[in-house]
């Protein structure tokens, strides 16, 4: 993998202020990677998304995009935030007109783009926020969280290379957390580079490849998770916690005399390397896209009815919304749990997302058990 | 338990012409119990809120405290506002002076209360959430962690007996959240009712007595959380997800190894429960009950305890450990991380508040009492 950014003793203080907010700051993140950028409040967290974005010029020390320091020119601003899409912790901060739609609209009609491929992308983008139903409403009208979801799609909009998501869950509803969860994991695939910062620790351990602990304005640590929470002292001084399920782990293998490696990260890896699971329940995986989906379905379930049935993904779930889906969402993690536990299940899934069906069954391999899979 | 607070029947739209809001809202506050609300966005939960402290009134329906309906006659609706008090989610939606003091000061100033009252009021709250260095700095100047911890110092100053915290953790950091769920617990602890809405299923699960879901404008479930989760075509209609914990236990009882009751709610539960070796050393949990004036120093000493991790618990336990300097591990979520330190062997040290004693020891005691290990509680 190439670099994407990268911070060289990068050091930064507000205006009149005498703290450095960010303190010699070295970091480097990959390109098309899955980041947690973690952090207690006053970290540094948004001052170094500011410092990506060009918004922020720091002191001491070079940000390179791609290799090149940024230009704080016009132009070379302008170059790298048309790759960058960056998504603030309040929505309101960044709402711009009065209509849910013109507001999507507005970043994509920035970048020059024509009527109608502002439109595709717009209406694309609503609706996998599930906002389509509020396109014409005004922003006012709108609660905290449908305000978040329109702030993503206006973000999603922008097809940007390097999505930068600022507490995107907070104030979320759970089931709507797990569909920002599962568009990061989408865009992810279509290989933009993905940074998110968060408090919830649980949800981005199930997620994150690497993860960026910032500590009063320096980086920490950088690395995968469980190097980090390994050293409770450092945990506990960086103001942060231990995912639940890294927890348990240690505990119980402690207790039991066991290997904490392989790392159970979500509900079916857990249960898979503690529940001494017998035979697997059968996963049938039906990768769609939107249009054939319902065609799909109605071919698998034609011998398989009474089998439970998941959906992962905006575009089957919203061309399967007349069908009858036991799990609407994290599907994923509730299908294989149930294979662990003996029970089949049928997952349709946006096509785009096989690669992430084929890592969690490689991941439940390495813990020991051999799930018993079928891709159609 | 006495219903505190009830809606009985309400409808409530915002405009004549727009959607109900709230559509035969039947719901009840039992006294004492800590009760978390919980529901999809949109589902109505905030202007719940606003119709059960009067701030807002019903079309239909009516809402009932201690029993009798609230007549919405002005001198009611200021007595209903100072017995039934809402942290809202967002800390601007709140704040009404220019400095910490006196924004704190406002609520307790506006009941009329003798001068020292008022100061000794600002003066506790503001300690409770520790925020009494900053009390005379501009609320400008703070950030949103802070406004949300000086909202909340805000609402203490009431001294209501229900408190409705809306979303409190949302936006702050793990150590952040911890102290407000304490401060959640110490209210509890000294005979208030506390009502939570929060998204974080894992939060809520580990916290509530009791759980009230709401959707479509009613409410769909109402007791304990286990029977709710276990129905999972109501957890998915509701816009909600299982707790972790309630999950995994699920499974494994479905695998067979253990069953399904006792439900762990916390992490140290279920890892413990879980474990097969219960027959494992585990430490010495040392529980000092510190009042205010007690000489935490001393007590470590006699008791030789000096080496040992400590956490503190409670107003009264972070008073006595404060005035003494006491040096201190686990500033938060000490219960947990002591309860940690003994399944990992070691002996730890929890100073707590006498009146949060019970909840300091739970998780110690659900592994002792079902017998998934023994960690000994020695009350110094």
């Amino acid at each position: 993998m190439s670099e994407i950014f990268r911070l060289e003793d990068v050091s930064f203080t507000h205006p009149g202020g005498t703290r450095k907010v960010l303190n010699n700051m070295n970091l480097t993140i990959e390109e098309g990677s899955r980041n947690a950028i973690l952090g207690a409040n006053g970290a540094g967290k948004t001052t170094l998304f500011y410092t990506l974005t060009g918004v922020y010029k720091p002191q001491e020390g070079t940000v390179y995009d791609h290799g090149a320091p940024i230009e704080y020119t016009k132009d070379g601003l302008r170059n790298l935030r048309s790759d960058v899409a960056v998504i603030l912790q309040n929505p309101d901060e960044q709402i711009f007109c009065s209509l849910v739609e013109e507001d999507v609209a507005f970043g994509p009609l920035n970048l020059g783009l024509d009527k109608e491929e502002t439109a595709q992308r717009v209406a694309k983008a609503l609706r996998d926020v599930r906002m389509t139903p509020f396109a014409r409403r005004p922003l006012q009208q709108l609660s905290g969280g449908q305000r978040k979801r329109v702030a993503i799609a206006g973000a999603l909009a922008m097809n940007p290379k390097i999505m930068i998501m600022d507490e995107p869950t907070a104030g979320l509803d759970p089931q709507a957390s797990m569909e920002v969860m599962e568009l990061a994991e989408k865009l992810h695939l279509q290989g933009v580079t993905v940074l998110i910062s968060t408090h919830d620790i649980d949800i981005i351990y199930k997620w994150a490849d690497t993860s960026d602990i910032i500590c009063d304005g320096r980086i920490e640590y950088s690395g995968p998770a469980e190097g980090f929470y390994s050293d409770p002292e450092t945990v506990y001084r960086c103001g942060l916690l231990t995912p639940s399920m890294f927890n348990m782990n240690r505990d119980i293998c402690a207790l039991d005399g066991m290997d904490p490696a392989p790392y159970p990260r979500n509900s079916c890896e857990f249960t898979a390397k503690f529940g001494n699971p017998k035979k697997s329940g059968r996963i049938i995986c039906v990768g769609a896209e939107e249009e054939d989906a319902p065609a799909k379905y109605e071919e698998v379930m034609k011998d398989l009815s009474g089998v439970q049935t998941g959906v992962y993904g905006s575009d089957v779930r919203y061309a399967l919304t007349d069908k009858n889906i036991d799990i609407q969402f994290d599907a994923m993690d509730m299908c294989f749990t149930g294979a662990v536990e003996g029970k089949d299940s049928v997952l349709f899934y946006d096509a785009i997302y096989a690669p992430t069906i084929k890592e969690q069954a490689d991941r439940l391999r390495k813990i020991g058990f051999d799930v018993d899979m079928e891709v159609i | 338990m006495a219903t505190l607070l009830e809606a009985d029947n309400v409808v409530f739209s915002y405009d004549k012409k727009g959607p109900k809001v709230m559509d035969g809202m039947c719901i009840k506050i039992e006294e004492g119990k800590k009760t978390a609300v919980m529901g999809c966005n949109g589902a109505g939960k905030s202007t719940l809120f606003s119709i059960l402290n009067a701030l807002r009134e019903p079309d239909k329906g009516k809402v009932l405290f201690r029993g009798k309906p609230l007549t919405y006659k002005h001198k009611d609706i200021i007595k209903m506002r100072s017995d039934v008090s809402i942290l809202f989610q967002n800390p601007n939606d709140m704040m009404f002076k220019p400095y910490v003091e006196q924004d704190v000061a406002f609520g307790p100033e506006n009941l009329k209360l003798p001068k020292d009252e008022v100061e000794t009021r600002v003066q506790e709250s503001l300690f409770a959430v520790g925020m009494e260095d900053f009390r005379k700095t501009p609320i400008m100047k703070l950030s949103y962690g802070q406004r949300k911890r000086v909202t909340l110092a805000g609402v203490l100053a009431m001294r209501p007996s229900v408190i409705i915290m809306d979303e409190p953790t949302a936006g702050l950091d793990p150590q952040m959240a911890y102290e407000v769920m304490e401060i959640a617990e110490q209210l509890h602890s000294s005979g208030t009712t506390v009502i939570m809405a929060s998204h974080d299923t894992d939060l809520t699960y580990s916290w509530a007595d009791e759980l009230r879901v709401l959707y479509g404008g009613k409410c769909m479930y109402a007791g304990e959380p286990e029977p709710f989760y276990a129905d999972y075509e109501s957890v998915q209609k509701a816009g909600l997800l299982l707790p972790t914990v309630y999950l995994t236990n699920k499974t494994l009882a479905d695998l067979g190894r253990g069953t399904l009751e006792p439900y762990p709610r916390a992490q140290s539960q279920m890892a413990l429960k879980t474990a097969q070796h219960k027959d494992v050393n585990l430490g010495v949990l040392h529980v000092i009950k510190a009042d205010r004036d007690t000489d935490v120093n001393a007590i470590i000493e006699d008791y030789d305890l000096g080496g040992l991790s400590k956490g503190v618990y409670g107003m009264s336990a972070r008073i006595a450990a404060r005035a003494g300097s006491t040096p201190i591990d686990f500033k938060y979520n000490g219960p947990e991380n002591c309860t940690m330190k003994c399944l990992d062997g070691k002996d730890s040290v929890l100073i707590c508040d006498p009146i949060m004693f019970d909840k300091a020891v739970s998780s110690a005691m659900f592994i002792n009492d079902h017998g998934f290990g023994k960690i000994n509680i020695d009350v110094v």
